[in-house]
C-alpha cells in the first residue's frame, strides 16, 4: 500500500488555491511584501508579508523589535504614508531615514484610549494614500480585531498590529501570528521568531534572526572580542 | 425668442420601489433656487417666475443640436446625480406661454387653448371670467380691450399681450450670488449639536449647487446658529458662543473641496466638540473663501488606481477628532543632541506637488553611526545596583562609550557619554551616563530601543 503523503504529494492537485494539503505552508494567490529577510520569507505562506491582512506581532512587555522586522518590507512597498498609531516611543528618524524610511512618509498619530485608536485605524485603512499601518492594540476584543481585518481585505496595504505577549491564548481573527523577543543565546542582537498561527503546519521550533546591525556586531567584536 | 419652463416635481412616495439610498437626493433649503442655479449652465437667461424656472434658450439651441436635443439633454442631466431632479418641462415662444403649458400640463397646447387660471395675473378675476364664460385664453382675448381694461384693470390686459409676444417682456436675469449665503429655519428646535447635523445636510447640499455653478472649491466655511434668546444661558461664552446668542463655527479644508461627504463627517466631527447651551431655532451657512476648482474628468481607461479618502481628507478627519497636535509629522533637524536630530510637529498638509526629496540630504549621515530606531521623548533614569544600571535585568553593555557634549548655546548644556547595553530581557538599548553630575554619582539613563 502505498504511502499516502506520497500520493499527495506526486499528485499535487490544484483543485483550489485556497486549499492545502496539511504539510504544507498555503500557496493561495496572495500578494506579499517580502519581508528582507529570506529565512523568515520561508516560513511565511506566499513568502512575504501578505497585503490586505492582519498581522499581529505579540512581545514581552520591555522589548521592542518591531522596526527590525516591518522596516524592509515598508521601504520596499512605496511612497505610501505609513500610519503609527499609538506609537509607545518615537521613531528615530536618522537611523529610519539611513534604513531608507524617508521622513515625509512617517505620520504618527497619538490617541489615548482603545477606542479612538481603533477608530483612527479603520480610516487610516479606507484612505487611499496609505500603504501601511502600524497599530499598538494592547487590549482589543477579537470582535473589533476581526472588523480591522475584514475592513483590510482586499487592499493593498499592510496592516501589523502589536500586542503584549500574553494575549497568544486568546482566540484572534489573524491569520498571520508571530511572537518576538530577544534569543537566550546567539549575537547581541539576535531575536528569536516563532509564527505560532499561519495557514500551514504550526511551526516546531522558533527561528533566530540574525543581527541586523551589521556594524554593532562589529563594533561588538571588536570591543569584546 | 424659445422659453423652456422647468418644475422639480414632488417625488412621489412609492412604497413599493426599493431606491437605492445612494441614490436619494439630499432635501435642499430650495429646490426652485437650486434648479435655477443648475439651468445656468445651458443658458445665461434664467428667471425665476412664481413657482417655476424659466430659461430662454433661443441662443443656445445651436450649440446643443437643436430643441428637441436640448430637451432631452436636459432630462437626461437631470436625472445623473448629484442633481436627481426629476424635471417637468414645457416650451413656448414667449416666458408666460411655456409658464401656462407647464401649469396647465398641457406641453402642446395651442395659446388660444389654455385656461385662464394658468396666466398669475387672471387668477384674482377667476370667478368673474367664469361667470362671463371665458374659459381660456382665446375667449379672453376676444373681449373687447377698453372694457376689459376698464373692468378688470390693464395688468391682466398687459401679461395677455406679453403671453402672446405683441408687448416685450423684458426680466432681470437670474446671477450667481459671488459668496453663497443662505439661512435655514430649522423645523423643529434643536437641543444638542449632532441634531444641527440634519439641517446642515440640507444647506450643505445647497451649497454643492452653488459650487458646481461657480465652478469653485470651497476652502473655509462658516456655521453660524440662533440660541433662542428667551433662554438664561443664550449669554454663554464659549469658544463657539461670543454672549450675542449667536453661535458660531468655522470649517476649513486643506484643498479646496466641494465633496458632500468629505465635507459633511468634517461637520459631524467639529459639532462633536460643540455643547449648545441653549436651543436652537435657525442655522446659517456662508462662504469665507473658496478656490477655483476644475471638474474631474472621466477616464478612457478602467479606472486601476487604490480605492478610497485622499490623504488630506484623512488626515483632516483624524485632526478633527483627536486634535491636531496628536497627529505629527517628522522632520529632520540639524543638531548633536539625539533628542534635536527630529522635530515631531503637526502634519503639514502639503499641496499635491509631489513629494520632493525631503530630508533627503540630512539622510547622509557621514559614518556608520550606531543610532535606534525608537527614541524616548524623555529619557528615563535607570536603576543602578553595585553591579552597574539595571532595566529589566543587568544591563551588559556592548559599545561605548560614545562621548557626546553640546547644548550648550541653547543653555540646555549635556555632557552624556552613549552606551549600547543588552538587557536580557528588553533586547539592545541605547543608554547614556550623564556626565553632569548631581549629587556626587553618575546618573544612567534610557534613551532608546535597537527595534
Amino acid at each position: 500500500m502505498p504511502d499516502p503523503a506520497h500520493i499527495l504529494r506526486s499528485q499535487a492537485l490544484p483543485i483550489r488555491a485556497d486549499v492545502w494539503p496539511a504539510h504544507a505552508l498555503a500557496h493561495a494567490p496572495l500578494a506579499v511584501v517580502p519581508t528582507g529577510n529570506a529565512e523568515l520569507d520561508a516560513e511565511l505562506p506566499a513568502g512575504g508579508w501578505p497585503l490586505g491582512n492582519l498581522i499581529e506581532i505579540l512581545q514581552p512587555v520591555a522589548a521592542h523589535s518591531e522596526w527590525r522586522l516591518v522596516l524592509p518590507a515598508l521601504v520596499r512597498q512605496g511612497v505610501g504614508v505609513v500610519v503609527l498609531v499609538g506609537a509607545p516611543h518615537r521613531p528615530f528618524l536618522p537611523a529610519l531615514q539611513a534604513e531608507g524610511l524617508l521622513a515625509h512618509r512617517l505620520l504618527q498619530v497619538e490617541a489615548g484610549d482603545a477606542t479612538q485608536r481603533l477608530w483612527t485605524t479603520e480610516q487610516a485603512l479606507q484612505c487611499a494614500a496609505v500603504n501601511a499601518v502600524l497599530a499598538w492594540l494592547p487590549r482589543t476584543q477579537a470582535g473589533s480585531l476581526r472588523r480591522l481585518h475584514l475592513m483590510a481585505l482586499g487592499q493593498d496595504k499592510l496592516l501589523f498590529v502589536m500586542r503584549p505577549q500574553d494575549v497568544q491564548s486568546e482566540a484572534s481573527p489573524a491569520p498571520l501570528r508571530l511572537r518576538v523577543q530577544p534569543a537566550d543565546q546567539g549575537p547581541w542582537d539576535a531575536v528569536c521568531v516563532q509564527v505560532f498561527k499561519r495557514r500551514g503546519p504550526p511551526m516546531s521550533s522558533g527561528l533566530v534572526l540574525q543581527p541586523r546591525h551589521a556594524h554593532l556586531r562589529l563594533a561588538c567584536e571588536a570591543q569584546i572580542g | 425668442m424659445w422659453w423652456l419652463a422647468l418644475q422639480v416635481q414632488d417625488p412621489d412616495p412609492d412604497p413599493d420601489q426599493d431606491q437605492d439610498p445612494v441614490q436619494v437626493p439630499v432635501p435642499l433649503v430650495d429646490p426652485g433656487l437650486a434648479l435655477a442655479w443648475w439651468a445656468l449652465r445651458f443658458t445665461p437667461c434664467v428667471v425665476r417666475l412664481d413657482e417655476a424656472v424659466l430659461m430662454e434658450v433661443s441662443a443656445s439651441e445651436r450649440l446643443f443640436g437643436g430643441r428637441a436635443a436640448l430637451v432631452s439633454v436636459l432630462q437626461t442631466a437631470a436625472q445623473r446625480p448629484p442633481e436627481c431632479f426629476a424635471l417637468r418641462l414645457a416650451s413656448g415662444p414667449t416666458a408666460l406661454a411655456a409658464l401656462g403649458r407647464l401649469r396647465a400640463a398641457a406641453p402642446d397646447a395651442e395659446c388660444n387653448d389654455l385656461p385662464c387660471d394658468v396666466l398669475t395675473a387672471a387668477r384674482p378675476f377667476s370667478e368673474t371670467l367664469r361667470n362671463l364664460g371665458c374659459q381660456n385664453w382665446g375667449h379672453l382675448r376676444a373681449l373687447p380691450r377698453a372694457g376689459l381694461a376698464r373692468r378688470l384693470g390693464t395688468p391682466l390686459l398687459d401679461a395677455l399681450d406679453r403671453a402672446y409676444g405683441d408687448r416685450p417682456d423684458p426680466y432681470v436675469w437670474l446671477q450667481l450670488p459671488p459668496v453663497f449665503d443662505m439661512p435655514l429655519e430649522l423645523p423643529t428646535v434643536v437641543e444638542s449639536a449632532s441634531a444641527l447635523l440634519f439641517g446642515a445636510q440640507r444647506l450643505l447640499a445647497q451649497l454643492l449647487g452653488w459650487l458646481q455653478s461657480r465652478q469653485l472649491g470651497v476652502l473655509a466655511m462658516e456655521w453660524s446658529w440662533q440660541l433662542d434668546t428667551r433662554r438664561a444661558n443664550a449669554q454663554h461664552r464659549d469658544a463657539h458662543h461670543d454672549g450675542s446668542g449667536t453661535g458660531r463655527l468655522c470649517l476649513r479644508t486643506a484643498q479646496p473641496s466641494r465633496e458632500r461627504a468629505h465635507l459633511q463627517r468634517l461637520l459631524a466631527e467639529h459639532l462633536g466638540h460643540v455643547q449648545l447651551p441653549a436651543p436652537v431655532g435657525a442655522l446659517r451657512l456662508r462662504t469665507l473663501e473658496t478656490q477655483v476648482m476644475d471638474g474631474a474628468s472621466a477616464s478612457l481607461l478602467p479606472d486601476t488606481s487604490a480605492t478610497g479618502h485622499t490623504q488630506h481628507q484623512f488626515v483632516e478627519r483624524l485632526m478633527a477628532r483627536l486634535g491636531s497636535a496628536n497627529v505629527r509629522g517628522l522632520q529632520m533637524r540639524d543638531s548633536h543632541l539625539p533628542e534635536a536630530m527630529q522635530a515631531s510637529n503637526a502634519w503639514a498638509i502639503k499641496p499635491s506637488t509631489g513629494s520632493g526629496p525631503n530630508g533627503a540630504t540630512s539622510a547622509a549621515t557621514p559614518g556608520p553611526r550606531l543610532l535606534p530606531t525608537w527614541l524616548l521623548a524623555t529619557p528615563r533614569p535607570l536603576v543602578v545596583h553595585a553591579d552597574g544600571p539595571h532595566y529589566h535585568g543587568r544591563l551588559q553593555l556592548l559599545t561605548g562609550p560614545r562621548r557626546l557634549e553640546g547644548g550648550w548655546l541653547e543653555a540646555r548644556p549635556a555632557l552624556r557619554d552613549y552606551f549600547v547595553a543588552r538587557s536580557p530581557q528588553a533586547g539592545v538599548l541605547w543608554i547614556y551616563r550623564d556626565r553632569l553630575l548631581r549629587d556626587g554619582t553618575p546618573q544612567w539613563f534610557l534613551h532608546g530601543f535597537f527595534a
